[in-house]
């Protein structure tokens, strides 16, 4: 030991500092994680974010000052400081945020109102309540907006009189038939399902000993409330708050039918326009903005939770729940919620399985009615002689590539998203994990376009140790996986901060590695909040159609891209038939989850 | 030192997974200098395969165009044949070609135009080279500069058949176009006995204030594609100005009489609708006074939607432009006589009475033949369209769509 120089003294105690850093579990995940999502993720950012201050080829259309090759700023320019930017620009970015902050509210309020009473009230039928809630998220988002315009359209758009008119003979004003309000209405209903899920969680593990306390003390129940349960289940409302504010700033289907009548666009509607003129550096402008914007909540987001703070809700203690009494409210409240629920959710899904069968549409007689779109043969005068759904000979193909590429990439999902969601919670103190966080989140953003068109080339060829993935399925769910990592991850971090450090440390000193303890503790403690992140995977990936369609090659078809060729050519019914399909099936994965995976919604996401 | 295995392993991984990034960062560079280089070499040998539809120079047509048993022959043992299509009609036509040529398996990719552009693209910058024939709509010329004149996409008209074929597909145009349709002006029927219109200045009339729906050119570059060309032949558009008002236009701030037209639309309460079909239900359910633009094709929707909808045939100063549907030959096409085979199919061989060309025969597309009967009221030779002009698309349809954001 006398013999070491100090130099080897030094470089001994570094390499020992660096080991250990290494050693802790958060650290080297972390750094694991951080290295996939830069190549998943942050490396196709960059890439985008490169091109848009580059001259293309395609900008000579633009401007005769483009010189392909070189570098220039007029693309932010021109979205940012021309003449243009005002209805390019300003006008959207206003309208979208508008939206997104006016959605996020009312959902907040659908969701946690909705979660409070499932969870902590004694309040009856709280299975059927919780089975309704998840509906409108199964149907796309497009068929609560058509279900408005039947109802609330004027004059304007011509076609059939809209119901209210045809009822009440008022012509409803512009404002409630089209543009802001029946945006921010349409979307709420369709994402509310996810307040619910995320906060009816922290809600569920919620020791009832805190709020007792403050009640024995002489609290009212709206002040036990405020300070103490909505405090605690902030993470979860906050997450909640980011993915339904940035799902709505970047959705397109909705605002195109319900803004464009009165000239209300937003930036997800003049993104598509870009992509579509083949103005694809505008639209990367477009769509990094975006991505600030989300950077920017994500940040806030941190600083409001903070580093320190404990939102510990599940601990070594046992704890108990009792329920809050809605005495005579009881059964009111359950029938109002009821017949909401049963409005919004069922009403539609009826209406689409009814014209399904319907021949002609708008005619409500018995012999309208055909089975012909579900399972008939070919017919030169319907659709042109495209066959029933069953009978397509894709059909059968697609489904399996649907089943297998939905299932794998929720269960992917849901499972790295817990252990970054692990990394994100535990690691609040140190660099990686608020870098975790955010880097996890911007595939959110990034149009599922862009994302397949970057990934078509870093995969066509084989890297190292990477195949070439392009053409096979694996490429599918890789993908998927990306873009759902953000939802898991939030939800993960979500239920991740309820747990508390000792159930972990008491068998860190038994002597459990990591693995064991993710494996035997926290895992069976998340279950509820995996099955949950796993379910809502299920069906984005069910539904997913704009970010596989450019990945997509014959032997790979999925049931969404057989719904395109249909949408594409205009034929409703078996639209409306593969919807039926596609929906059908996630309910009966929701009913296996509940029956045997023992997934309780009615508890939400996480808990015992 | 205490190290488990476990750890080592993990670290390991680590490592490799920090190579496989800087990898991927080099590879990226190689295929990136390779696509530069890429396209000057290939457009001087394209823009000559371009220039005749029997090229010598031209891999895809040989001199004595290959008769169907030589490419029969050939395609059986190719197998296969990979078709990426904007159409639905392609797989029609795949299947009674799979029943007609026995031993061909035929694969149809359904995409979007501009999304085709990006996929290919992609893939050839990357080495690979899957698809066979290519059946493609225009992006506002961007098809024509960006795939064909960098020898993406390639021209193939067979020798036999092109006496046939009318102009401009047989020499002008970029390639062969097996079906045209094109955006008009539509009417209620049980409104109307006959066309309200005949000149595109009758929509900026007070008559018709707030009476003129269109679907959204922002979202749908075919539909811009019907402005901008009314720009580039603003003499045309101020041509029928002066006929239906008697005197001549005078512009109100704008570069020209095209232009004008679209804001005398604005200031006459154009109403934007989101797509072709959401027009044709505003206009075409009800009894309506109003007017659409929409797609020829959805004429034979009319049964089926319960519309009442009737097309315009004749407009001065010309109806539209028209919206081609192409065939081509990808570039190193890995079947190359399958691909000759099914497009003489799709084109309804020599005499044009195969089959394979039924799908593309509808009421509201034309088949660019002359010895086709057409399904429609009025023949291909007797529209009167403008002409398709790639380049100046290409170049004016960006200002046009600035013009249209600003207008809103």
């Amino acid at each position: 030991m006398a013999n070491k120089t100090a130099l080897t003294v030094r470089s001994t105690r570094f390499y020992n500092g660096m080991l250990n850093w290494l050693r802790s579990p958060i650290h080297l995940i972390g750094l694991a994680a951080l290295l996939f999502l830069a190549y998943t993720i942050a490396w196709p950012v960059l890439k985008i974010l490169y091109t848009t201050f580059l001259w293309r080829q395609q900008d000579v259309r633009l401007t005769g000052e483009a010189n392909p090759g070189h570098f220039t700023l007029y693309h932010w320019t021109r979205v940012l400081a021309s003449d243009m930017s005002m209805n390019l620009f300003y006008k959207p970015i206003l309208n979208s945020l508008g939206v997104g902050f006016a959605v996020s509210a009312l959902s907040m309020l659908i969701g946690c109102g909705l979660a409070w009473l499932v969870v902590r009230t004694n309040v009856p039928w709280k299975k059927t309540i919780a089975f309704l809630a998840v509906i409108p998220y199964l149907l796309p988002s497009w068929i609560i907006s058509q279900a408005w315009l039947t109802f609330f359209k004027n004059d304007k758009i011509g076609g059939t009189t809209g119901i209210m008119e045809a009822l009440f003979h008022v012509s409803p004003p512009d404002w409630l038939s089209y543009g802001f309000v029946p945006i921010v209405v349409s979307l709420s209903i369709h994402d509310s399902v996810f307040f619910f899920l995320i906060v009816g969680a922290a809600l569920s593990s919620m020791n009832s000993q805190l709020e007792e306390a403050a009640s024995v003390t002489g609290a009212a129940r709206w002040t036990i409330l405020r300070r103490i349960v909505f405090p605690l289940v902030m993470p979860s409302i906050l997450s909640g708050f980011i993915l339904i504010f940035t799902k709505a700033i970047s959705s397109y289907g909705v605002p195109a039918l319900l803004g464009t009548p009165v000239n209300f666009y937003m930036i997800s509607t003049m993104l598509y326009s870009s992509m579509r003129s083949r103005l694809t550096t505008e639209a990367n402008v477009l769509s990094l903005t975006l991505m600030l914007i989300s950077m920017l909540t994500i940040y806030l987001n941190q600083r409001v939770v903070g580093r320190r703070k404990s939102f510990v809700t599940v601990t070594g203690k046992d704890s108990a729940r009792t329920l809050t009494s809605l005495g005579r409210w009881r059964y009111p409240a359950a029938g109002t919620a009821a017949v909401v629920m049963i409005l919004i959710s069922v009403v539609p899904l009826l209406v689409l399985l009814f014209q399904s069968f319907m021949l002609k549409e708008g005619v409500y007689s018995l012999s309208n009615f055909t089975a012909h779109y579900w399972w008939g043969g070919s017919d030169p005068n319907i659709n042109t002689g495209e066959k029933g759904v069953l009978q397509n000979n894709i059909f059968m193909l697609a489904l399996k590539n649907s089943l297998y590429i939905a299932g794998a990439a929720s269960v992917i999902a849901a499972v790295i998203g817990l252990i970054l969601g692990y990394v994100v919670a535990r690691g609040r103190q140190s660099w990686i994990g608020r870098m975790v966080d955010q880097v996890s989140f911007l595939p959110y953003l990034i149009p599922g376009i862009s994302l397949a068109a970057i990934y078509i080339s870093m995969f066509a060829k084989p890297t190292l140790i990477i195949p070439a993935l392009y053409g096979t399925i694996t490429l599918l769910i890789l993908i998927t996986v990306v873009k759902e990592l953000p939802f898991t991850v939030k939800a993960g971090s979500a239920s991740m901060l309820q747990i508390g450090k000792e159930l972990e440390e008491a068998a860190q000193i038994s002597g459990a590695s990591w693995f064991t303890r993710f494996r035997r503790i926290l895992l069976p403690l998340n279950r509820k909040s995996l099955m949950s992140a796993f379910l809502l995977v299920f069906i984005g990936a069910m539904k997913e159609m704009e970010l596989i369609i450019l990945l997509i090659t014959p032997r790979t078809e999925t049931l969404t891209t057989i719904t395109f060729y249909y949408a594409e050519k205009g034929y409703e019914q078996l639209t409306n038939v593969i919807l039926m399909i596609i929906i059908a099936i996630v309910i009966t994965v929701y009913f296996l989850a509940v029956k045997f995976g023992k997934a309780d919604l009615t508890q939400g996401i996480g808990g015992q | 030192m205490f190290i488990s295995k476990k750890k080592t392993a993990l670290v390991l991984l680590t490592a490799a997974s920090a190579m496989t990034i800087m990898s991927a960062c080099g590879q990226d560079n190689k295929s990136s200098n390779t696509l530069s280089n890429a396209v000057p070499t290939d457009a001087p040998a394209s823009s000559n395969a371009n220039n005749a539809s029997a090229p010598s120079a031209d891999p895809s047509a040989s001199p004595a165009a290959e008769s169907v048993d030589e490419l029969y022959a050939k395609a059986k043992e190719e197998g296969k044949l990979i078709v990426y299509s904007t159409s639905g009609r392609a797989n029609d036509a795949a299947e009674t070609f799979m029943k007609q040529y026995p031993g061909i398996k035929v694969e149809v990719s359904k995409v979007k135009s501009d999304e085709m552009m990006d996929k290919v693209t992609k893939e050839q910058d990357a080495g690979q080279f899957n698809p066979d024939v290519i059946i493609t709509k225009e992006v506002s010329g961007a098809v024509e500069e960006e795939m064909v004149m960098t020898g993406r996409y390639l021209k193939y008209l067979p020798e036999d058949i092109a006496p046939m074929v009318d102009e401009p597909y047989r020499t002008q145009a970029e390639a062969y176009a097996n079906y045209v349709e094109f955006r008009t002006l539509f009417y209620n029927k049980s409104t109307y006995a006959e066309a309200p219109v005949t000149n595109w200045w009758d929509l900026t009339t007070p008559e018709f204030k707030g009476k003129v729906y269109t679907a959204d050119p922002l979202s749908s570059p075919a539909f811009m594609d019907l402005f901008t060309t009314m720009v580039i032949n603003s003499d045309d558009m101020a041509a029928a100005y002066k006929e239906k008002f008697g005197k001549d236009i005078v512009l109100n701030g704008t570069d020209n009489a095209g232009y004008e037209f679209i804001q005398e639309l604005f200031d006459n309460g154009l109403i934007v609708l989101k797509g072709s079909d959401d027009v044709l239900d505003a206009i075409g359910k009800a009894k309506s006074e109003a007017l659409g633009l929409a797609v020829s094709g959805d004429v034979s929707k009319n049964e089926e939607k319960g519309w009442t909808i009737a097309p315009i045939y004749d407009i001065k100063p010309k109806t539209s432009v028209p919206d081609s549907g192409y065939f081509f030959i990808a570039n190193k096409a890995p079947h190359e006589a399958a691909a000759k085979l099914f497009i003489r199919w799709m084109m309804g061989e020599k005499d044009g009475s195969g089959e394979g060309l039924a799908p593309f025969n509808e009421v509201g597309s034309w088949v660019p033949r002359s010895d086709v009967k057409t399904k429609n009221d009025i023949s291909f030779e007797e529209l009167n369209l403008w002409l398709f002009d790639g380049d100046a698309l290409y170049k004016t349809a960006p200002k046009v769509r600035d013009f249209w954001i600003k207008q809103k």
